[in-house]
């Protein structure tokens, strides 16, 4: 009881830009302290491990430093450049942006913040009160133009932190940005994330989300993204590591005509209990949507997909496809996968489909007939399997040797 | 090529086998030398297939009694993979499409898993390339379908020519092809018989599951057997499949009954 | 697009079974308490298990909520003001139709379920069930040859109480839910089926149901029993008139198959689904659940839903058995306000299990379909097997169309594989139908028709022609 309470009583009084929103966030939490079972969204969530959140030391900036970051990350990459999401430290701190990339000024903050989070109606969600009441650093930029260089955010939370990340992003008109985010999470840490996008007509986002903890961290991620017309969103998401990690994509076509590309991996191992709950709604005709989410849970693990799709009456001719695929790999390991279609429009081609199986046996059964022996014939489609979701992540995320670090775990 | 002291490579007694406890191969007998070219007929559901999988050791089918020996070894002791090690190779009817997987290595890793059997040594990634580009001649491929996942997309003669490229990267000792006609037009189809006869030699023998007389035209077996309700009805040289492609499939049965009647 | 209004209106067909038949009722006072339920077990002459069964799942439903997640939105239910037990005044037994009052006869005439010897169908022996009572069981004695029970419950209940005793509520739990609580407490008729070991039942059984009264709740209750190596196909009809108040109907069906045994269970509902506005019409509440006990048995569910202002039901099957199949093969539609919340549940516990789910919604006017399922496999399903289809049609751009499949396993080696699409009629195809001469309405009908067939053709032939005509009465014709 009142966990959350003591915790709120931890965080440095209300202060900053964020001021209006942590104190807004701090009254939710203090009305609703941990979703329950009850809520269909929180259902299968194992909230003991939720309510470790508030164990948790926040960082802020007004505190000593930290440990120094793991030196495991991998370089800048060449063309682009990275900026670090540290919550001590103004994360544009001695970064020089390139043209056509820029801090929002103080009137567009205000104007823009907390807006995409209205129109994905998730303003209320529990995870979103948490991260308003413990963000107190932020990173608002917009962009423009078409030749720029890939941006990488990099968030990582040491032994024994909770660290609050919340970022802003607005592409103008026909802006186009690759955006690869790295989120890592050591021993009993915990994230929470808040990433508000707004795409203007016709821009293009290519987002690949990568978050890798070390398995008895907490991760809890909110994307939500605002689409306006013949816009185009892609989002490649792998999540592998995290005690708890819970995953929102929320994406909102609110002019109709705009592309929406989901592609998902969900690897979970031990004990870990991974979630992704995605939810997009056409609010306009014409909208497109090709959705695959891909979860393999091995060992004690578990599994959770919950994918939304609402297509209101506006929305005909809108073209949605969503695809839950699950391997479970282990007798005590879990799956539960639930697709959620709310159609009114008439004139609509929806289509969604879910398997959950093993390996499939016939195409084993092809490999070892090739000689290939039954272990590593698994370990090549199971490479295969994550490959088919890797292949969209943006080309700078190749550094980073993500498909190594998953398979070396599922050893 | 037929010459009775050539090594014995494979020999089947009485096989009986079946799929989800239905019998399906009840009593198989069959012998095949070096050198020799095998063709097995017979209508949809006489067991051809399902002989060529039991060969190959899909678990799905169950050896119910009876034995295979393959150059003096128990084949059915032995796991899939090892049998392919030893040189066992399955042309598969519909070989199924690995979304993922890269084609390139997975040739690789087959290729090297058979090298390291007959003592080779194993080739890295530039070695390999050379000797898939090398092989890619038999069947006419386009080098294009190594970057692609395995059989993903590809069409029916596709899958067919990556099938037989398989085939001259494994170099095997015993292959039956199921039914590699089937979805052929008469061009594949060439393509896909010249690479089959380039890659018969007289150390290895090769078994033909088929339907149809026209893969026979293009090469020509040494023996003829047909297949009906799991068994073996009648053995006879290249003329039977000229026979049977007159007559029809219950030409066999009603000569058969003649026979059991006289 | 001009042709749609004409699509509305073929799919407004008025309902062609809301008469109420005149006939003296004799029926308790409104509420529920412990009195009531006793009054009903006393009128039964119910022996002292079953009182016990009432009172205890009475004092476990007082101690229950009713359900809300499946976002139905109806108004509340005030229980105290539904009369639990209403009955066509009679003889206490009848012995033979000769002393079922006429009136009665001739209303299951009107419905096309004609009880007396000259005109009764020739295969399939039927129940029939009038507010709150089984008045006649065709065909009793034939069936009675081949050691087949086949009667209402309320005698089953009396004439073979350790068969009742021994299976009552152990598929579903006087706990199990809300509305089957209540029902265990005052359900009031229903059917009751053995079939001995080895037996094919000789004929298709029915049982009629037709609620005539306005302010009654209908709670009955179906317990099937198929012992070792027999089998038996059973179909439910339902009809209801017209009233401007909201209808409860709370059934519990309960389905036993033992080793090797199969059961198909199958319904043509069409209780009355209120007006164009949404104005009256029955609440359908309905547990339905079959417990597939011995190997190698199979449970299979086909359903046509038409009806009802409200449908709420999920035909339910828990595959223990080694290599015992469940199937749901559905068709829901819904026009006008009506709302149905339909699907299954298969949970699969014993290994080799497999389980097949068809369903096909059609939602026009403002009406919302869901479809919501669970296909479950337990830790020790292994080798078990799911396929699932659910496709929706919709029809106007005022209509929902919504799945919620739930998934879950706990068994590599168990496959699960749902597949689901939403589609109209689109116009190249209407526009094909129309180029060859058919006219638009047959069109129409055609292609539900069709989008429908994998369910049809599980049917029973009796009921495939029904069906087909229950749903041409919704899409065929225009109005008047």
């Amino acid at each position: 009881m009142a966990v959350s309470r003591q915790w709120l009583e931890t965080l440095p009084a209300p202060h900053g830009v964020l001021q209006k929103l942590q104190q807004r966030g701090r009254n939710a939490l203090t009305k609703n302290e941990l979703p329950t079972n009850s809520l269909e969204a929180w259902r299968l969530t194992d909230l003991k491990r939720l309510e470790k959140l508030f164990s948790l030391t926040v960082v802020t900036k007004s505190e000593i430093p930290l440990k120094p970051f793991s030196n495991s990350w991998v370089k800048s990459p060449k063309n682009g450049f990275r900026i670090v999401m540290d919550p001590q430290r103004d994360p544009l701190e001695g970064i020089i942006l390139p043209d056509g990339i820029r801090p929002l000024t103080p009137l567009e903050l205000e104007q823009n913040l907390g807006q995409v989070l209205k129109s994905c109606l998730c303003s209320n969600d529990w995870p979103i009160a948490i991260n308003n009441a413990s963000a107190t650093n932020l990173l608002a930029l917009k962009v423009e133009g078409q030749d720029l260089p890939p941006l990488e955010l990099i968030t990582e939370a040491t032994q024994g932190t909770f660290v609050p990340s919340r970022i802003i992003l607005i592409l103008e008109e026909k802006a186009k940005l690759e955006l690869l985010q790295i989120t890592l999470g050591k021993q009993d840490s915990a994230h929470s994330h808040l990433l508000e996008v707004h795409l203007g007509k016709e821009a293009e986002l290519n987002h690949g989300w990568v978050a890798l903890g070390s398995g008895e961290g907490n991760l809890l991620a909110n994307l939500t993204i605002e689409q306006e017309e013949k816009s185009n969103y892609s989002l490649t998401s792998v999540q592998h590591g995290w005690s708890l990690g819970r995953l929102e994509p929320r994406v909102v076509q609110v002019g109709g005509e705009a592309t929406t590309t989901l592609k998902g991996l969900q690897i979970s191992t031990g004990s870990q209990q991974l979630a992704t709950h995605s939810a997009v709604r056409f609010d306009g005709p014409e909208g497109v949507l090709d959705q695959l989410h891909k979860t393999a849970a091995s060992g004690h693990s578990h599994c959770i997909f919950n994918g939304e799709i609402d297509v209101p009456k506006i929305a005909q001719r809108t073209n949605a496809a969503q695809l839950s695929r699950n391997l479970l790999m282990s007798t005590r390991a879990r799956i539960d996968t639930k697709p959620e279609l709310e159609i009114v429009a008439d004139d609509v081609r929806c289509t969604h489909g879910a398997t959950v199986s093993q390996l499939q046996e016939d195409e084993l059964f092809y490999m070892r007939s090739r000689g290939i022996n039954s272990k590593a014939a698994a370990t090549l489609l199971l490479k295969g399997y994550c490959q088919e979701i890797l292949d969209n992540l943006p080309v700078e995320a190749n550094r980073w040797g993500i498909l190594n670090q998953l398979l070396e775990s599922v050893k | 090529m037929i010459r009775t002291d050539s090594e014995l490579i494979l020999e089947i007694t009485d096989l009986h086998a079946c799929v989800e406890n239905q019998p399906i191969l009840k009593g198989v007998n069959l012998t095949v030398r070096a050198g020799e070219i095998h063709a097995v007929m017979g209508r949809n559901g006489s067991g051809k297939s399902t002989l060529s999988k039991v060969i190959a050791g899909h678990p799905a089918y169950n050896v119910t009694a009876g034995k295979i020996q393959f150059q003096g070894q128990d084949l059915l002791a032995m796991e899939p993979e090892e049998r392919a090690r030893c040189g066992v190779f399955l042309g598969f009817q519909y070989p199924v499409e690995i979304p993922g997987v890269s084609n390139l290595e997975f040739l690789r890793v087959a290729t090297n898993s058979r090298r390291e059997k007959l003592g080779q040594a194993e080739l890295d990634t530039f070695e390999f390339e050379d000797l898939v580009r090398e092989r890619l001649n038999v069947v006419q491929m386009d080098p294009a379908f190594l970057e692609r996942s395995v059989n993903e997309g590809f069409s029916g003669g596709e899958k067919k020519r990556n099938e037989i490229l398989q085939m001259a990267l494994l170099q095997p000792v015993f292959s039956i092809l199921d039914e590699t006609d089937s979805g052929l037009d008469i061009d594949a189809l060439r393509i896909v018989a010249a690479g089959v006869s380039q890659l018969a030699t007289p150390t290895s023998a090769t078994l033909l599951i088929t339907h149809y007389q026209r893969l026979l035209n293009e090469i020509t077996p040494d023996f003829v057997h047909v297949m009906d309700s799991g068994k073996i009805l009648r053995t006879g040289g290249k003329d039977l499949a000229l026979e049977l492609e007159r007559a029809g499939y219950d030409w066999i049965n009603s000569t058969n009954k003649d026979q059991e009647d006289n | 697009m001009e042709s749609q209004n004409s699509v509305g209106e073929i799919v407004s067909k008025p309902y062609k079974y809301g008469f109420v038949t005149d006939i003296e009722t004799e029926k308790i006072s409104k509420g529920i308490n412990e009195d009531v339920i006793r009054l009903i077990s006393s009128k039964k002459q119910e022996p002292a298990f079953l009182l016990d069964f009432r009172l205890k799942a009475y004092k476990q439903w007082q101690q229950m909520q009713e359900p809300d997640w499946a976002e139905l939105g109806y108004p509340k239910i005030d229980y105290q003001n539904i009369i639990y037990y209403a009955a066509p005044k009679q003889k206490d037994k009848k012995s033979s139709l000769d002393e079922v009052d006429p009136k009665l006869l001739e209303t299951f005439d009107k419905l096309g379920i004609p009880l007396n010897e000259q005109k009764r169908l020739s295969n399939v022996a039927v129940d029939a069930v009038f507010d709150s009572v089984s008045i006649a069981t065709t065909y009793k004695e034939k069936l009675a040859e081949h050691g087949v029970i086949f009667c209402s419950i309320s005698e089953a209940i009396i004439d073979y109480p350790e068969l009742i005793e021994k299976y009552l509520g152990t598929v579903v739990p006087i706990n199990d839910n809300f509305f089957a609580a209540l029902n265990s407490a005052v359900f009031s008729d229903g059917s009751f089926v053995f079939i001995p070991k080895g037996v094919d039942c000789p004929m298709e059984l029915s049982s009629y149901f037709r609620i005539n009264s306005g302010d009654i709740g209908q709670f009955e209750r179906t317990l099937i029993i198929a012992e070792d190596n027999s089998s038996v196909s059973y179909l439910e009809g339902c009809t209801a008139p017209m009233f401007d108040t909201n209808t409860l109907h709370a059934a519990v069906v309960e389905l036993v198959a033992l080793d090797q045994a199969s059961i198909k269970y199958s319904t043509v509902q069409n209780w009355y689904a209120g007006n164009e506005e949404g104005v009256g019409g029955i609440y359908n509440f309905v547990t339905k659940r079959g417990h597939c006990r011995g190997k190698q048995s199979k449970i299979s569910w086909s359903q046509v839903e038409t009806g009802s202002a409200i449908t709420w039901k999920y035909p339910s099957c828990i595959l223990q058995g080694y290599e015992s199949i469940g199937e749901f093969y559905s068709v829901a539609l819904t026009n006008n306000y009506q709302k149905a919340d339909t699907g299954t549940k298969m949970i699969h516990v014993g290994p080799k299990t497999r389980s097949t789910i068809v369903s096909k919604g059609i939602s026009a006017g403002h009406s919302s379909n869901s479809y919501r399922g669970l296909v479950q496999m337990g830790p020790k399903a292994s080798g078990a097997r799911n396929y699932s289809q659910c496709d929706s049609m919709l029809i106007g751009d005022n209509a929902g169309a919504n799945t919620y499949p739930y998934i879950r396993s706990q068994q590599p080696q168990a496959n699960i594989e749902h597949e689901a699409s939403t589609c109209r009629i689109s116009e190249d195809q209407l526009f094909y139908l129309q180029s060859r001469g058919i006219n638009f309405e047959e069109a129409i009908s055609m292609m539900v028709s069709g989008f429908c067939r994998d369910v049809f053709n599980q049917l029973p032939m009796e009921f495939a022609a029904e069906a087909d005509k229950l749903l041409a009465l919704k899409l065929e014709g225009s109005v008047g």
